[in-house]
């Protein structure tokens, strides 16, 4: 019930002019990789590694504005927590800076570490009840493969983004990004970690734009 | 005669010579096959059994290296499941790696290399390098954490491409050599070939079960045998390594010189399909104990032939003496025989010449003699039939007819007899009613003028049929009749018998009066008899009958002839299918 209250409220929304809220919008559509399985209900994610190339099971892709824009004083924590085995969310798109927290929410031991260039670190082995709870802030963009040295198979993507406009599609590649400043930027769609598509475009005060990233 | 001696005793003495010879070249080609064969097994043994030495020992050690590669697998396998090590690959930290591996490859660098005896079960490693995907060395960010190696030897252990599979190397440095054992690293995630771990290790030697036994490793053109001075090992190394780079072989042996002693030399590829340049271990198996225990077979053997090779000579002596006696004797016989041959040919050629010539002759005097015969007979018939003359002049004339006649009968037996004598004569065969024959021949007998006073007695069937021709089937009892009844006695008596006997037809007469003497042939032609008699004949009726019945495939002989009886049996070729057994 509460989901459909959410679809409506969103509906709803759309139908509001952007310059309402202020500032441009941008929607559209990126057209992601056809999913080998498609699970019927994608209810968990999972990262998935072909030839090298790590991407979300099903795809998924991140859509962000780049360009040049001032850095928060405060940026709100965000959470990659461990639970079946699994990193809940598997992929997190952040703006760089931000603070990530990994709670333990299964019944043992994890070590999560990461070799990435992006950020380096290894929370060693901690147990559910650790306080504070283990987190790391990431202060360079990229893109950082979260391992578990106990958990072989235990795959998370944290992407480490330079703006604080960004969406992550839903499994039919559909996204919209509101409240964002005009001007010309490039509109960037990370699908896997070794594709990014982008667009050039121009945003208006009260604009929505239709970008279609194929 | 003596020269005729003299010829005969060398062509035996050089036949004896002969044999002889044909004995020892025997005997001594046994005596040199029977050398060779054994001195090439010996050899092709001792070499078989130096290469199974060689093969044993190198399996063994081979066995230990297959469990060293198999825990090196298993070890990389382990290893690079570790999360780590997997990130440190896959996540672009290859800085990482070589901190990370430190700690799971701690017990391969750790410790003292083991002495020789316990290396099988220990993986003590000289030192280890990781490639990356192009093949090439990843420098470690601390050396001695992990093995110093100089630069050139480094440079050693990077492959062209990644291995899919285990690699064995040989490297040389330093005066040392190293085996090497470079592991794939596949990633977990993906399958992918991402990296490969070279181990270096102490080569495991061969254990030299065998005295005198040296073992080294040639690899690229360089030869590692540390037993032997450098000097050695240099012209070694020359003479090996062109065997080495040319041959395809992965394996095998030959003879070398090593400091002017001869040796057997076992090469055998280490690592055949190898990345690394190739590799063959070397086994050196000084010949020198080998070849004395050859030579000392050598000498046996030759002792031996030598030995069988005297036997051989005696035995042939005697064997050429006792084999060419009979030959002697036979050349003697042999001789006599040819002689004796000769002298037989030569009779039996004018023998036939003779028959011949006589048989031509009176065939000849026969025609010539046929026509003044008709023409005599013919005018005493005439002289006959004419009036007037005295009734003595009859009686004369009578009496020349007569003899005419007779004299026409022998003439036409001649010519018969010389026809057949010729082999011209030829016999129409058809069935002959020899009952009828004898019936005929027996009533003209009776009605004879000068027929003796004789009984006659017959007993045979009625239609005994004989194969033959009709014509000489009735001369031959005519003839034997006449003469029964002509040498019979007064108040005698013929007995004719006959008789069909299966195949045959056996007739047989018998008459009573004079017998015949044993040993006198009264089948030769023109027989005469030796006893004086009244009765007259011109010798040549029984040998007509002979000849006839023997022509006719049957048989004409004198069965008995004593006490007053003499009997005579003709045997006939039945007519087939004419007579009923009796």
């Amino acid at each position: 019930m509460r989901r459909q209250g959410l679809l409506w409220l969103s509906a709803a929304l759309s139908l509001v002019p952007a310059s309402l809220f202020g500032g441009a919008a941008v929607e559209g559509h990126v057209d992601l990789p056809k999913s080998r399985s498609a699970p019927i209900q994608a209810k968990r994610y999972e990262i998935v590694t072909k030839a090298g190339v790590l991407s979300t099971l099903p795809p998924l892709a991140v859509v962000y504005l780049d360009g040049n824009f001032p850095r928060p004083a405060s940026l709100p924590t965000k959470e990659v927590a461990q639970r079946d085995l699994t990193f809940i969310p598997v992929l997190l798109p952040i703006e760089v800076g931000t603070k990530v927290q990994f709670p333990n929410l299964d019944d043992q031991y994890h070590n999560i570490f990461s070799y990435s260039p992006a950020k380096r670190f290894d929370l060693g082995r901690y147990r559910p009840d650790e306080r504070p709870i283990p987190s790391v802030t990431f202060d360079k963009a990229g893109l950082v493969t979260l391992r578990c040295d106990i958990h072989e198979h235990m795959r998370g993507l944290i992407l480490v983004l330079n703006t604080p406009y960004f969406v992550m599609t839903d499994t039919a590649g559909r996204f919209r990004l509101d409240k964002l400043p005009a001007g010309r930027y490039t509109l960037k769609s990370w699908i896997d970690s070794r594709t990014t598509r982008e667009k050039s475009i121009e945003l208006k005060d009260g604009q929505t734009l239709h970008v279609d990233l194929p | 005669m003596s020269a005729a001696i003299a010829t005969r005793n060398k062509d035996v003495a050089s036949f004896r010579a002969r044999l002889f010879t044909a004995i020892m070249i025997i005997v001594a080609t046994l005596t040199a096959l029977g050398f060779y064969l054994a001195q090439r097994r010996v050899t092709a043994d001792a070499e078989r059994n130096l290469q199974q030495t060689f093969q044993t020992e190198l399996s063994s050690t081979r066995k230990i290296e297959e469990l060293r590669h198999a825990a090196l697998a298993d070890r990389c396998n382990t290893l690079v499941a570790k999360p780590r090590i997997h990130a440190a690959i896959e996540d672009d930290a290859i800085d990482l790696l070589y901190p990370t591996a430190k700690d799971e490859l701690r017990d391969l660098m750790q410790g003292e290399e083991p002495p020789p005896e316990q290396a099988a079960r220990s993986l003590h490693a000289r030192f280890y390098r990781f490639l990356d995907d192009t093949g090439a060395v990843i420098k470690p960010p601390s050396p001695s954490d992990v093995g110093k190696l100089d630069a050139a030897t480094e440079a050693q252990l990077s492959l062209k491409k990644l291995p899919n599979t285990q690699q064995i190397g040989y490297i040389q440095s330093a005066g040392d050599i190293h085996e090497v054992i470079a592991v794939p690293i596949f990633s977990t995630d993906t399958g992918d070939l991402v990296s490969a771990l070279v181990i270096g290790f102490k080569p495991l030697e061969l254990e030299k079960k065998s005295t005198g036994m040296q073992s080294g490793v040639w690899v690229d053109g360089r030869l590692h045998l540390p037993a032997l001075a450098p000097s050695a090992q240099n012209s070694l190394n020359d003479k090996i390594t062109p065997a080495l780079t040319d041959s395809d072989s992965q394996q095998n042996y030959f003879r070398v010189e090593v400091a002017g002693a001869p040796q057997l030399l076992f090469h055998k590829r280490l690592n055949p399909g190898s990345l690394f340049p190739p590799a063959y271990e070397i086994f050196l198996y000084p010949l020198a104990s080998w070849t004395a225990q050859l030579n000392r077979l050598r000498w046996q053997i030759g002792g031996a032939g030598a030995l069988l090779l005297l036997g051989g000579f005696v035995a042939s002596h005697f064997v050429a003496r006792s084999m060419s006696a009979p030959v002697k004797k036979l050349a003697l016989d042999s001789e006599e025989n040819r002689a004796e041959r000769e002298r037989a040919e030569a009779a039996l050629a004018s023998t036939a010449e003779e028959l011949e010539r006589s048989t031509r002759y009176s065939a000849d005097a026969s025609h010539q003699l046929k026509s003044p015969m008709t023409v005599l007979r013919i005018g005493l018939e005439s002289l006959l039939g004419r009036e007037g003359f005295k009734p003595q002049v009859y009686e004369e004339l009578s009496t020349l007819l007569h003899q005419t006649r007779r004299l026409t009968g022998v003439i036409d037996d001649l010519l018969l007899l010389s026809r057949m004598d010729a082999g011209h004569l030829q016999i129409a065969s058809t069935p002959v009613n020899l009952s009828q024959l004898v019936d005929e021949w027996l009533d003209d007998l009776g009605a004879l003028p000068e027929s003796p006073d004789v009984k006659i007695e017959k007993e045979f069937p009625h239609g005994l049929f004989v194969a033959g021709e009709k014509r000489y089937t009735s001369l031959i009892v005519q003839n034997l009749l006449e003469n029964a009844r002509k040498y019979n006695r007064a108040g005698g008596r013929i007995r004719v018998n006959a008789r069909g006997n299966g195949k045959k037809v056996v007739l047989t007469i018998g008459n009573t009066g004079r017998t015949i003497p044993p040993g006198e042939n009264i089948f030769e032609r023109f027989h005469h008899s030796s006893s004086p008699s009244a009765a007259s004949g011109h010798g040549i009726g029984l040998n007509l009958a002979r000849e006839l019945t023997r022509l006719h495939g049957g048989e004409l002989r004198l069965v008995r002839s004593e006490k007053d009886w003499t009997e005579f049996e003709v045997r006939f070729s039945a007519a087939n299918g004419v007579n009923a057994v009796t």
